[in-house]
């Protein structure tokens, strides 16, 4: 039997998974690890939810679920790198929790254990757009507040 | 056949400075599937549940990594194949049984929405590294002459991808400064949710205050990213790769996002290294050199 040459089985090889890698990613919304299209910031001038945390533990707050623009923000913008906490994550679990469930508010205390035995946290999520004038407008809506022994949600969001 | 020929090159006579770059590049990617691996597998304990399924997390419930340290025990395995597969023991299997236990690590890490794209080029080089073992693994020079060859192909064509992805996404009108207007004010509150404060840099300030500095800046950006695909050919290699480290520095002093791993790794394979290898330095003459270079062909 003859032998396959290299360059063939080379090409074979990177062709199959050529079409491994698209079917994988046409059936998975363009992801499946290290498959991927790419498709980061493909969407320009969409609106964007990113999130923030305030520390109000020494902060005396009028309405705690006001909504507000940057300088409006009570107390101080905690850091959460060094509580090892990627800001993406916790955007991530406001923008995409649609009923908060026990299960979903414990797993955003969890991500800030760390700060909750002597602060109180404020989580909000921050919304982005272009107003009319192309110019970016960012408000910041309370979502979660937290203590040592308390979460309150605010009113707006599906509870179960 | 000829665009395959040049870009595995099966003919080409092999040379010291080819294997030895190549036992470097390895161990960059190696270096670095260890540092996701014990970055992620602490991280991974801290997750209460599973926001976003990917990948195979869509067909297997991820959340036993999330307890009992089982993401450092993942860690441990990935380093132990990694390691195994770089130094040629049990050589058909064990990148690809790393990649197998990487993958479940990045979904773990990846479950509660983000989707990291920091990660993949990394995740490319080991699936290169072990379908090349896994096929080529009797041949050292024809397994190093894939693995190459698979890289540009794989590599190029993300980032001809990702243009596309915008195009389709957006069309033409993509690289509109506004838009990176919005970005910078996305990446502020970030920026500020990580450290604590945002202070812009003298760039960001520039494009703030004129909108075409940040129109021209993604315009560049699309077309670095478009013509990736130059990755495949010899001759333009050396300077996609420099346009598409600019682009990286670019999208850093914008919107203060550093994939830097892309940076390494677009220097590293972006130029012709073992040609400089074997053209200046002379493995006869520099004992280290000879030593390094024995030691790299024993586990090629």
């Amino acid at each position: 039997m003859k032998r396959e040459s290299p360059l063939k089985k080379s090409v074979k090889v990177t062709l199959v998974t050529l079409v491994i890698y698209g079917l994988l990613v046409a059936t998975h919304l363009g992801e499946f690890w290290p498959f991927s299209i790419y498709p980061m910031f493909s969407k320009a001038g969409n609106p964007w939810k990113r999130a923030i945390v305030q520390d109000i533990t020494h902060t005396h707050v009028d309405s705690l679920w006001k909504t507000t623009d940057k300088s409006g923000l009570p107390g101080q913008t905690v850091a959460l790198n060094p509580l090892n906490v990627n800001t993406n994550d916790i955007a991530n679990y406001l923008s995409k929790t649609e009923v908060w469930t026990q299960k979903k508010q414990s797993g955003v205390r969890k991500l800030l254990k760390k700060r909750l035995d002597n602060s109180t946290l404020l989580v909000y999520q921050a919304r982005g757009s272009l107003t009319e004038n192309d110019k970016p407008k960012v408000e910041f809506i309370p979502y979660l507040y937290f203590t040592a022994d308390t979460t309150l949600l605010n009113n707006n969001l599906r509870v179960k | 056949m000829n665009f395959w020929n040049n870009l595995f090159k099966t003919d080409k006579k092999p040379t010291k400075g080819e294997a030895l770059f190549f036992k470097i590049f390895e161990l960059f990617v190696i270096v670095f599937v260890l540092k996701y691996a014990w970055q992620w597998g602490p991280y991974i304990q801290q997750i209460g549940e599973v926001v976003l399924p990917l990948g195979i997390a869509q067909y297997v419930d991820v959340s036993f990594m999330f307890e009992h340290n089982i993401s450092l025990v993942n860690a441990a395995l990935i380093s132990v194949f990694a390691i195994l597969g770089f130094v040629r023991i049990f050589p058909k299997y064990s990148y690809l049984i790393a990649l197998a236990f990487f993958h479940l690590h990045y979904v773990s890490r990846f479950s509660l929405g983000e989707i990291s794209h920091g990660s993949n080029f990394i995740g490319m080089s080991l699936f290169a590294l072990g379908l090349g073992l896994f096929f080529f693994g009797n041949n050292p020079v024809q397994y190093r002459r894939f693995t190459m060859g698979f890289i540009f192909f794989f590599f190029g064509l993300g980032y001809t991808s990702a243009a596309i992805s915008k195009l389709i996404g957006t069309g033409l009108t993509w690289p509109s400064g506004k838009h990176l207007w919005l970005w910078i004010a996305e990446r502020s509150v970030d920026v500020a949710s990580a450290k604590g404060q945002f202070i812009p840099n003298i760039v960001q300030e520039w494009v703030l205050d004129y909108r075409f500095l940040g129109t021209l800046s993604l315009v560049f950006g699309l077309l670095a990213e478009f013509f990736g695909f130059l990755l495949w050919f010899d001759k333009t290699r050396p300077y996609i790769a420099t346009a598409l480290i600019m682009m990286h520095f670019g999208v850093y002093l914008t919107m203060s996002i550093m994939f830097d791993v892309y940076i390494y790794e677009l220097l590293i394979i972006g130029y012709p290294w073992a040609k400089l290898i074997d053209r200046y330095l002379n493995f006869e003459s520099n004992p280290l050199l000879r030593k390094t270079y024995q030691w790299s062909i024993r586990i090629s």
